[in-house]
């Protein structure tokens, strides 16, 4: 029996995609399966950094045709200006991905903009712009006891997870730097947030690369990072407002990624039977997945309240799973036990561990996972305005469950501020600026569209009633996007009082590959990316400067 | 002058026209129609800032009143439109290049009308221009990027001491 996929109103629900766990789908796997699989190889050919690890760094990467350098600056900062908002002027270090190998005349261009952000600018050979800050309790910790040729307290310093964090990875053109169009079609960049993904792991070889020079600056005779500090310590990141408004804003890129994800799932839950060798990757996946539950810090008290459902979950799989591989569509079985007993965490865990073992049967589908957009554009204006309301009625059926008389259900609005264009969330009955919202009310705009088109004429086309109405245009063309891609919406109030902003950032950071999720408050949250992986610096070591 | 990529132009674009009042669907068609010009290397930022001055003053399909006609909300009805002649005539078309730039962004419809006139006629052909843009990145004086960025600017709401504490951070920071 063939299994289908979740349907868009079990798997888009906020509650459950704010449970999200990456899986070997996420983008930052992709990655380093190609990397791997194409040999890329990995040199520093510049390192000009001081006794304090001031300079800048160049590490080239050749891949089978190409050759792409991450180009590092590391400057000083005054603690009291280190802040992960987007508001911040000033970083640690600042790095951009170049196209090729920067000869000295480029490095002086990239050295008067890269650390300036958003207030330099930028060519076609950037295809990625990015800073991070250090671990302010970490990093000079590190740093103390390698010069003293010892290891870091590993407890400590896996608390935290990582030396440096991002605070912002800008690709698509931002600030001037290379339109995604531009190298879409290369076979390394086709999936989504390759480039993105790129630069941030060889961010984390080079933070590796930083506390070891500084450390052996001291003292010649310094440790190196142990091996297995260096796998379990990822690149941080504060992931902040700015992401919920790009998923919303890309319903065929969500629909996507969604539908590899539950597609995925499917065939996985429709095998017929469970091999030894998957059975066998399966419990070592459950075994890792365990060990890192056990260090998954929070001090969020929802967060830590799922993490400890998440456990007796984990716990109940592990001594269950035996019996349920055994049944007929065991994967299945194992998938419907989960949804039964298990808390959403639990549930969406589940479904990254059972993904782990079928690398055969669902890696194809990352290369679904990229979305032309322009596809999103056209509206049939000939169907008519009874049509249409029929689709908005079909379509966003689940938003009338939401009272949009009650204040609640109205609470929040979504703009943009004047700082920085800093994306925000305001309380629309307590703040000024409710008429600057964003078009983020998915919901309430769709059902107000469906009473508009109930007072037009049936038979009149939509073309003609948009002509008449252009103000209902976004909406028509995102219902009828939504149509055709179940996936594209999520199925919540986006502006209700009880909405979680960091919901729809941790969907969209499993997605990317994120771990070790910590809210901070409902509308920022702390990450790492690449924790527990190989470095690429491993992965691609023997290389020679190009 | 300022280099841009193409999708500064089109974000600029889009939020430049939703500052001077076109809907939020309209002013996403003005984006991408902005990128059009700008892969033609044609002068796209004069252009779009003579249309956001002129649109209020213009009408849409099927309402003349003798003024001119608004070549973004036309081209936004011929782009939906289920239209079964093969041939149609405009008059008084504003700003022309922009009602040329919008259609091309769907390829429905041929244009051909004076492209440099604030004010022509047009005739409409089916079919999709020839000539994909060329240009890949596009530039911009410091005078226009600012105007342009004046309009983006009314979608934006002033900073205040709430809004920086509370609409985007909260909780705990950088104590790691």
């Amino acid at each position: 029996m063939t299994i289908a996929p979740r349907q868009p109103d079990v798997a888009m629900r906020l509650k459950r995609m704010g449970a999200s766990h990456p899986t070997r789908l996420s983008f930052l796997r992709a990655l380093i399966r190609r990397v791997e699989g194409e040999r890329w190889r990995l040199a520093r050919a510049r390192f000009e950094l001081d006794d304090d690890g001031y300079g800048q760094a160049v590490y080239s990467l050749r891949t089978p045709s190409r050759t792409y350098s991450l180009v590092a600056f590391s400057t000083r900062l005054d603690d009291s200006r280190r802040t992960d908002r987007v508001i911040a002027d000033a970083w640690d270090s600042s790095f951009v991905l170049y196209d090729g190998l920067p000869d000295a005349a480029e490095l002086t261009r990239l050295q008067a903009n890269v650390p300036l952000q958003e207030a330099g600018r930028y060519t076609a050979r950037e295809l990625v712009l990015a800073r991070a800050n250090k671990s302010v309790r970490q990093f000079m910790a590190v740093i103390d006891a390698l010069a003293k040729g010892e290891q870091p307290d590993g407890q400590e310093l896996l608390r935290v997870g990582y030396l440096l964090r991002t605070t912002a990875v800008y690709g698509n053109g931002k600030f001037g730097i290379a339109d995604r169009d531009e190298f879409a079609d290369r076979p390394e960049f086709s999936g989504p947030f390759q480039a993105e993904m790129l630069t941030v792991w060889l961010i984390r070889a080079f933070a590796f690369d930083l506390v070891e020079h500084i450390a052996a600056r001291r003292n010649p005779a310094a440790a190196r990072l142990a091996p297995g500090l260096r796998r379990a310590l990822g690149v941080g990141n504060a992931t902040g407002l700015g992401m919920a408004p790009f998923l919303v804003r890309h319903p065929v890129l969500v629909h996507n990624w969604f539908a590899a994800r539950e597609t995925a799932l499917a065939r996985v839950r429709s095998a017929p039977d469970a091999g030894t060798q998957e059975c066998e990757a399966f419990a070592a996946a459950l075994l890792e997945f365990q060990a890192r539950v056990a260090v998954w810090r929070t001090q969020d008290a929802q967060q830590a309240r799922a993490c400890e459902a998440l456990v007796a979950d984990l716990e109940l799989l592990s001594r269950e799973a035996p019996r349920l591989l055994r049944e007929a569509q065991p994967w299945d079985a194992l998938y419907r036990f989960a949804e039964a007993h298990f808390s959403l965490e639990g549930q969406e865990a589940c479904v990254a561990l059972l993904l782990e073992p079928h690398g055969a049967l669902v890696d194809d589908l990352c290369e679904t996972m990229s979305a032309d957009e322009r596809h999103g554009h056209r509206i049939d204006g000939g169907m008519t305005c009874g049509a249409m309301r029929v689709l908005v009625d079909e379509v966003y059926g689940w938003a009338n469950a939401i009272d949009f008389a009650t204040p609640a259900a109205n609470a929040r609005f979504w703009y943009v501020s004047a700082d920085k264009l800093e994306p925000r969330l305001g309380e629309r009955f307590e703040e000024d600026g409710a008429e600057l919202e964003q078009p983020l009310a998915v919901a309430r705009d769709a059902l107000a569209l469906a009473r508009a088109l109930a007072e037009e004429d049936v038979q009149t086309p939509l073309a003609e009633f948009l002509a008449r109405r252009p103000e209902w245009r976004h909406v028509a063309r995102r219902a009828q996007t939504a149509a055709r891609f179940p996936y594209a919406e999520i199925r919540d109030n986006l502006i209700g009082a009880d909405m979680r902003p960091v919901d729809i950032l941790r969907a969209k950071l499993a997605f990317f590959g994120a771990r070790n999720f910590d809210p901070r408050s409902d509308r920022w949250l702390r990450i790492t990316l690449f924790s527990g992986e190989p470095g690429i610096e491993e992965i691609c070591a023997g290389g020679r400067a190009a | 002058m300022i280099e841009l990529s193409l999708n500064e132009v089109e974000a600029l674009a889009a939020r430049a026209a939703r500052g001077a009042g076109f809907s939020w669907g309209l002013a996403d068609d003005v984006g991408r129609a902005a990128r059009v010009l700008a892969g033609d290397g044609a002068d796209w930022s004069a252009s779009l800032l003579a249309l956001l001055e002129r649109a209020p003053r213009l009408v849409s399909p099927g309402a003349r009143e003798g003024k001119p006609l608004c070549p973004v909300r036309m081209a936004a009805y011929l782009n939906d439109a289920p239209i079964e002649t093969s041939a149609l005539a405009l008059r008084d078309v504003a700003l022309p290049v922009w009602l040329d730039a919008l259609l091309r962004t769907q390829g429905l419809w041929r244009v051909e009308t004076d492209l440099r006139a604030a004010t022509a006629d047009a005739t409409l052909t089916r079919g999709a221009s020839a000539a994909p843009p060329g240009a890949r990145r596009a530039a911009i004086s410091r005078c226009a990027y600012d105007a342009l960025n004046a309009l983006a600017a009314r979608l934006y709401v002033p900073e205040s001491d709430r809004s920086r504490t509370r609409g985007a951070g909260g909780g705990r920071v950088d104590e790691d």
